[in-house]
């Protein structure tokens, strides 16, 4: 218990830094939300942008700005996009849907090929198999997501013309047409996750393949799949996790290049949107609701260490 | 074992879930449109930048007066006007049968509404400026609108035509148009989902015979250029609005894809500080518009879709003088250098341009930091970030600057603004009593040829010695599927031929 107090205790205080960063940083972009709502199209007087300033309320000293927010937030008022009004909260439910099923998808994809996968280059170190993999996974690993998302949609649009690859469905309107479009950008996204993974895998594997109880375990005729998949996987696996939770970090911003490349109206679009139109709320609440997943989510796989290796567990009960 | 065949069954369910995905119909006459950026709102009083004047003027919105292909002022919610012989009092007559979105007629009183809400300090709509000679107006029965003057305006049909009008109630709601816009034009607002689309249907009832022809518009926010490409290449999108240059050719000669162009009102120029050396000196402004090789520029930065221009768009064929009328126009290196020794620089002349952080901004600047330096300048690029280039743009913190200036149906909006003393775009500092009393002139004449010949001394007198060296007008883009018929693209970059767009079947 003491352990997740001390856990809790840490969030407060990421989230406290984190609340003054990106108060300050958007803020000290040069260009305000002023100049870039007037465009090049009007003509404009100093008294408009200061009535426009007022009307925005970004005439206020800062501290009370950030004051203002500050105490908005800890009542669960994550204030309105300055542009439509509408409660940023409503505009970030809007946006997670996208974005959380293109990072499970991309996840699912990325891990769960990369643990068949890392075994068996493994296995068969040193082979044909191992070593064209390997090579394999430097090229996923190198291969800018956006590139590689460009270049699928001009070859699938080449040999199937008429399909419709682009933009966004929700899953709950159209599954098939959900799923359509979200194969290609997933997979754009898995990849450098796959390549990763199935790499770190295979080293981790080889390490454990190493170990003596693997040798007692095969001594005594344990059979090998069992060796490979039960005592050498479930060590290797500690390593592997950890990954996991580390590339939802770059998931998120993964995410920001591939829903651009595809049109996807995810979390990433929302940031980039708002970071250009000088949004400051909307911003400061995206940014605050991203950073908070990414700590529960480490949160939670320091907590899955536990139940994959008993060790931990004991050493925290002693 | 098992892992790996659970994983594969995922990877193989989920590859075949996408192929089978191919064959959701489009849905009929809904035209496909994509856009790079999503609008920050649809009020059109207040958010004016393009991403949403391209969604809502003329589709949408419509205003008394409009802007016809030829960019010709045309009457459309008002369906004619008189004007007193002292040009101080304007009597629209609206069209008798317009209705908004929401099922309201169109009276008067919502057209005096609209200008009192423009105008209003709480909405603090960037167009006021607009109604600026406005004193009032004034609904004198339900469909006829009296403005009085504070004096006479020249430009104000043509003003009139960006003054959407919208429903008397929203008069003081700043917040309701924003996301949901009701206007009277041939398409009514339908959903908006943000970063994902907007999506317009057509407007029963509309008061136009036989408009609008689609069933639907609906606006894809594309970010990514070379995603557009393929989405038009393959059928998915239907048109790409008001593009540039280098999309367009590569896109020109696909198959099934046709590019509509049309040459731009807004110009390049490099604006030159003339409250400080060296720029004080007419002699040097008037050697950096030699140096300029125009032709060259557009060739080299433009893909040679464009030309060089002057004070005002060649599209204002019946305002703009050709550039011949302009000595200063025909590069020469050598008298270039020979007006900065006459201005007493005896070294190479060192200044620094400020440019608009915009890629084709940015290849203009490189060709004329080149020919600068072959003409007896030496040029530095500073390239800043965009809110620092606005910021130090609007406090006059260059010494020059390469950028982009938007361009109007009206020349009062080309110059006024720019080369007026005290204009508010007038970051040049430029004072020049004969040229202000030319545009004072111009901007209450009535007739339209002394107008003009206003106008025609005006262009001579800043083309060489201004603050501002015009580079080049562009050339305007939209790429349209050829099934898309109908659509004429419209220099302004306003979408309104929509309604009168069909799809071949």
């Amino acid at each position: 218990m003491s352990y997740i107090r001390e856990r809790a205790l840490d969030l407060v205080i990421v989230l406290f830094g984190v609340s003054i960063i990106t108060f300050m940083m958007i803020r000290l972009i040069p260009g305000d939300a002023v100049a870039i709502m007037l465009g090049a199209n009007t003509e404009v007087t100093p008294e408009r942008v200061a009535e426009i300033r007022a009307r925005l309320g970004l005439d206020q000293p800062l501290l009370s700005q950030y004051l203002t927010w500050v105490s908005g937030v800890l009542t669960g008022n994550l204030g309105e996009s300055i542009w439509t009004r509408r409660p940023v909260t409503q505009e970030i439910a809007a946006h997670v849907w996208p974005t959380l099923q293109l990072g499970i998808l991309a996840l699912a994809m990325g891990a769960g090929l990369a643990l068949p996968l890392g075994v068996t280059m493994a296995r068969l170190r040193g082979q044909g198999f191992d070593i064209g993999l390997r090579i394999g996974s430097v090229v996923g690993l190198t291969i800018p997501s956006f590139w590689l998302g460009i270049m699928m949609i001009l070859l699938l649009t080449s040999f199937a013309p008429g399909l419709q690859v682009l933009g966004y469905v929700p899953f709950f309107e159209d599954p098939l047409g959900n799923l359509a479009r979200l194969a290609l950008p997933a997979f754009a996204l898995a990849l450098p996750i796959l390549a990763h993974l199935s790499r770190l895998l295979r080293s981790a594997m080889l390490d454990a393949l190493q170990q003596d109880y693997v040798r007692t375990a095969r001594a005594k005729g344990v059979p090998e799949s069992q060796v490979l998949f039960v005592h050498a996987l479930r060590n290797a696996l500690i390593p592997f996790v950890t990954s996991v939770g580390i590339m939802t970090g770059y998931l998120l911003g993964g995410a920001i290049v591939v829903e651009q490349v595809f049109a996807i109206p995810g979390l990433g679009r929302l940031i980039l949107g708002a970071i250009s139109e000088r949004n400051y709320p909307l911003v400061q609440a995206t940014i605050l609701v991203v950073t908070v997943s990414f700590v529960l989510i480490n949160f939670a796989v320091d907590m899955l260490y536990a139940v994959i290796d008993p060790r931990i567990r004991e050493a925290r009960r002693g | 074992m098992k892992a790996w065949l659970g994983s594969t069954a995922l990877a193989a369910a989920l590859i075949c879930g996408g192929l089978s995905g191919l064959g959701a119909p489009a849905k009929a006459q809904t035209l496909q449109v994509a856009v790079d950026a999503s609008p920050a709102g649809l009020d059109p009083h207040i958010i004016t930048a393009f991403t949403s004047f391209q969604v809502v003027n003329g589709t949408i919105y419509e205003g008394l007066t409009g802007v016809d292909k030829d960019l010709r002022i045309v009457p459309v919610l008002a369906r004619s006007w008189t004007i007193s012989p002292d040009g101080k009092t304007y009597t629209f007559s609206l069209v008798p049968n317009a209705r908004f979105h929401d099922g309201t007629p169109l009276e008067a009183a919502d057209v005096v509404a609209t200008f009192n809400r423009v105008l209003s300090r709480d909405i603090a709509s960037p167009l006021a400026s607009r109604l600026a000679a406005m004193e009032r107006a004034t609904a004198q029965d339900a469909t006829t609108v009296v403005v009085t003057m504070k004096e006479a305006s020249a430009p104000f049909l043509s003003s009139l035509s960006t003054i959407a009008i919208v429903p008397r109630r929203f008069e003081a709601d700043k917040d309701a148009l924003q996301r949901a816009p009701v206007g009277t034009g041939p398409f009514r607002f339908r959903e908006w989902q943000p970063n994902s689309f907007i999506e317009l249907s057509k407007a029963e009832g509309y008061w136009g015979q036989g408009r609008p022809t689609l069933d639907g518009v609906r606006f894809n926010i594309v970010p990514e250029s070379a995603t557009r490409q393929v989405g038009v290449s393959s059928g998915q999108y239907a048109m790409l609005a008001n593009i540039d240059a280098a999309t367009a050719l590569q896109l020109q000669g696909r198959p099934g894809v046709r590019i509509a162009e049309t040459l731009e009102l807004a110009y390049t120029l490099v604006g030159m500080n003339v409250s400080k050396p060296p720029f004080d000196n007419p002699r040097v402004r008037e050697a950096l518009n030699l140096a300029l090789n125009r032709a060259e520029i557009v060739q080299a930065a433009l893909f040679g879709a464009g030309v060089p221009g002057g004070p005002l768009s060649p599209a204002l064929s019946e305002w703009a003088l050709p550039v011949s009328q302009f000595p200063c126009y025909t590069h020469s290196a050598t008298r270039s250098q020979e007006l900065l020794r006459a201005a007493g620089h005896t070294a190479p002349v060192p200044v620094t341009l400020l440019v608009l952080p915009r890629q084709d901004i940015r290849d203009i600047a490189q060709v004329v930091q080149a020919q600068l330096n072959r003409a007896g300048f030496r040029a530095e690029l500073r390239i800043p970030e965009l809110g620092q280039f606005i910021q130090d743009w609007r406090n006059s913190n260059f010494d020059a600057f390469v950028s982009t200036n938007a361009g109007f149906p009206d020349p009062d909006d080309y110059f006024f603004r720019t080369f007026r003393t005290g204009g508010s775009t007038n970051v040049f500092k430029y004072s020049n009593p004969a040229a202000d009393a030319l545009m004072d002139a111009a901007r209450v004449e009535q007739n339209p040829a002394t107008r003009r010949e206003q106008y025609n001394q005006l262009q001579r007198m800043v083309a060489c010695e201004g603050p501002v060296a015009f580079m080049t007008y562009g050339q305007l883009f939209t790429a349209v599927r050829d099934t898309v018929q109908g659509f004429d693209i419209i220099a302004n970059r306003s979408l309104s031929t929509l309604s009168t767009t069909s799809i071949r079947r």
